[in-house]
């Protein structure tokens, strides 16, 4: 358990920047997110931590240490891989005990407890004894848990670990290392590129785009309110409209491209060019004759049955948003439709 | 059933070229090796080589040598197919290029060139004297050290293509996860390549102890006369001396060396591919 402290990391490949110029500060035991679509440098930042890539400018910190030139076996960190990459030429035991043999941590007999207690803790305590490729995905992914936990590393690194597992295995993953988190308290740095797992697993979430830090903050921080264009769409997917906000007697207005006027979120600046986010969820859909407080008109184009939810496509004189409304309301294409947003849920953001 | 007979049909022809380019020689050797001078069936030939301390001589030495040979060519083989898995490809190409390349001219020729250079007044002990190494200027031809350095240079292509076809398939995660574990880089390469390069190294090693074993131009010239290996003894056999029944014989012992060889080295293999 440490705190980690990046410094202006920049890395180029050959005439490629990747990142440019990082800073970021991760406290003793929290559970950091690296969340970006692909491509934006977050496992990049994931592999220099670990010293898997080595920086081209900027410092890096483990517990108060500069680490920037350290190799990695001398960072005291423990990574795990996507693909697990578990060596297959030795026993689950033996893939466990490896971090401590090659740490020299304890006598073999101290070790072997340790193996043990660590695979009962991710409940493999039976299988210690197979191969890897003996086992099912989940199981060699707790194998993988279970090596990179049990040598107590000062920061734990997981990349993309949960994005190989169906979907069932994957939700009891995510709930496992919740408490694992809990229970053990490592700083973890976790990349991902699903911000469900992300907003659901995280103390802080740092969302990367392009190389850059787009918004650093607590999972409900930054989806309650996305700072930028960014975040907005690439947490929850919500739409985004260009408007004009106005302030009036009762309250910031934006005008929508179509000419409607809504109220939007109060404290809203006013502004020429500025963008109004409007959540799929935050949507309610009714029939066109409903009065509603706050609001729009709309056309249902194509309706996507999705089980719990349906997702509509809204068609708004020449844009097109999307919409997640509950299973249970029905419209058909062609149907005119009232979109009714409360003006709390209506965030404007500087275009 | 009718899988069977497809089978068969597509094989066919593939057996059929075996069985006349290898299956016939080899039972005609197998049929002279036990034929005594008056076509009667006898082990004549088989005793008269087994029990002349001369011939078990040429045995051992060419075993031994074929060890040495192996080891070595591993021993280069393994650190220069992990360099060449791991350099960028444009440069890879480049190094294998440059191993295959002694591959395309004939043994002959390169095993003279290792002759002038080995010879008395050669660039390599003519170095070492003048560097101070040894004494006064020597030759290094027909000496065993000679046949080695040849029979390396020989078969080091080999075994390096052989392990490095391996080492190209070993994830780089599995080095990457062992270096944060903290293994350094050589604890990885010990702990982690070499065992999971070992399928290739076998297979390269068997490669250069049967290509070794039954060597014939390259002892030869480096080793002369005196030092003959059982591929010259054989040769003295059928040309020299004419004894073709026993040259037959000692073709029938080098071959069950070489299988029983192979035997440990199938068994290996195998138990790794589990």
């Amino acid at each position: 358990m440490a705190t980690l402290e990046l410094n202006q990391i920049v890395k180029s490949f050959g005439s490629v920047d990747v990142l440019h110029g990082i800073s970021l500060s991760i406290e003793s035991g929290q559970f950091v997110s690296l969340l970006g679509p692909s491509g934006c440098g977050k496992t990049t930042l994931l592999r220099i931590i670990a010293g898997l890539e080595a920086v081209t400018r900027g410092t890096l910190r483990i517990a108060g240490r500069d680490v920037t030139d350290v190799a990695p076996e001398n960072r005291d960190i423990a990574m795990m891989f996507q693909s697990y990459a578990l060596l297959p030429h030795m026993s689950v035991r033996e893939n466990v005990r490896f971090p401590l043999r090659m740490r020299n941590r304890g006598t073999r007999k101290e070790q072997d407890e340790r193996v043990q207690a660590t695979l009962e803790t991710v409940q493999l305590g039976h299988l210690a004894d197979r191969m890897p490729r003996q086992l099912s995905g989940g199981q060699q992914q707790r194998v993988a848990l279970a090596r990179a936990i049990v040598s107590d590393p000062k920061i734990l690194l997981l990349d993309e670990p949960l994005s190989n597992l169906d979907a069932r295995l994957r939700e009891d993953m995510q709930v496992e290392l919740i408490e694992l988190h809990r229970r053990l308290g490592l700083t973890t740095v976790f990349v991902t590129h699903d911000q469900e797992e992300a907003l659901s697993l995280s103390d802080t979430v740092v969302l990367m785009n392009a190389g850059r830090i787009e918004q650093v903050g607590g999972p409900q921080e930054i989806y309650a309110s996305p700072r930028t264009g960014f975040t907005s769409e690439f947490i929850g997917s919500a739409n985004l409209i260009p408007v004009r906000v106005e302030e009036t007697a009762a309250g910031p207005r934006a005008t929508l491209p179509w000419g409607e006027v809504i109220a939007v979120a109060p404290g809203s600046k006013p502004s020429h060019k500025a963008s109004l986010v409007l959540r799929q969820e935050d949507m309610k859909l009714l029939p066109s004759q409903t009065i509603i407080p706050n609001g729009f008109r709309a056309t249902v184009e194509t309706r996507v049955f999705l089980g719990a939810r349906i997702r509509y496509v809204l068609r708004l004189g020449d844009m097109r948003i999307k919409c997640l409304a509950p299973g249970t309301d029905i419209f058909g294409p062609g149907d005119a439709v009232v979109v009714s947003v409360p003006d709390s849920r209506a965030q404007i953001i500087e275009a | 059933m009718r899988d069977r007979v497809e089978d068969l049909a597509l094989a066919g022809p593939g057996i059929l070229l075996l069985a006349l380019a290898f299956v016939l020689p080899i039972a005609e050797m197998l049929g002279l090796s036990i034929l005594g001078t008056h076509r009667e069936l006898t082990l004549e030939h088989f005793i008269r080589f087994l029990s002349d301390p001369y011939y078990l001589g040429i045995v051992w030495r060419t075993i031994y040598l074929s060890l040495l040979i192996t080891a070595i060519c591993a021993a280069i083989g393994f650190p220069l197919a992990y360099v060449m898995a791991r350099i960028r490809p444009a440069l890879r190409l480049w190094l294998i290029v440059l191993i295959i390349l002694p591959l395309m001219t004939s043994v002959v020729v390169r095993t003279f060139g290792w002759m002038v250079l080995l010879g008395r007044g050669g660039l390599i002990p003519f170095t070492l004297w003048k560097l101070g190494f040894v004494g006064r200027n020597f030759t290094l031809m027909h000496t065993e050290a000679a046949i080695v350095i040849g029979m390396v240079q020989v078969l080091l292509p080999f075994t390096t293509l052989s392990i490095l076809g391996v080492v190209m398939k070993i994830d780089r995660r599995l080095e990457e996860a062992s270096r944060t574990m903290g293994a350094g880089f050589f604890a990885t390469l010990r702990i982690v390549i070499l065992p999971l390069a070992m399928p290739g190294i076998l297979a390269g090693s068997l490669l250069a102890f049967t290509l070794s074993v039954s060597s014939f131009v390259t002892p030869s010239l480096l080793g002369g006369v005196r030092l003959p290996v059982v591929a010259a003894s054989i040769y003295d056999a059928a040309t020299k001396t004419l004894e073709w029944n026993f040259a037959a014989a000692q073709s029938v012992i080098l071959l069950v060396g070489v299988l029983l060889a192979l035997t440990p080295y199938i068994k290996l293999s195998g138990r790794r591919h589990g």
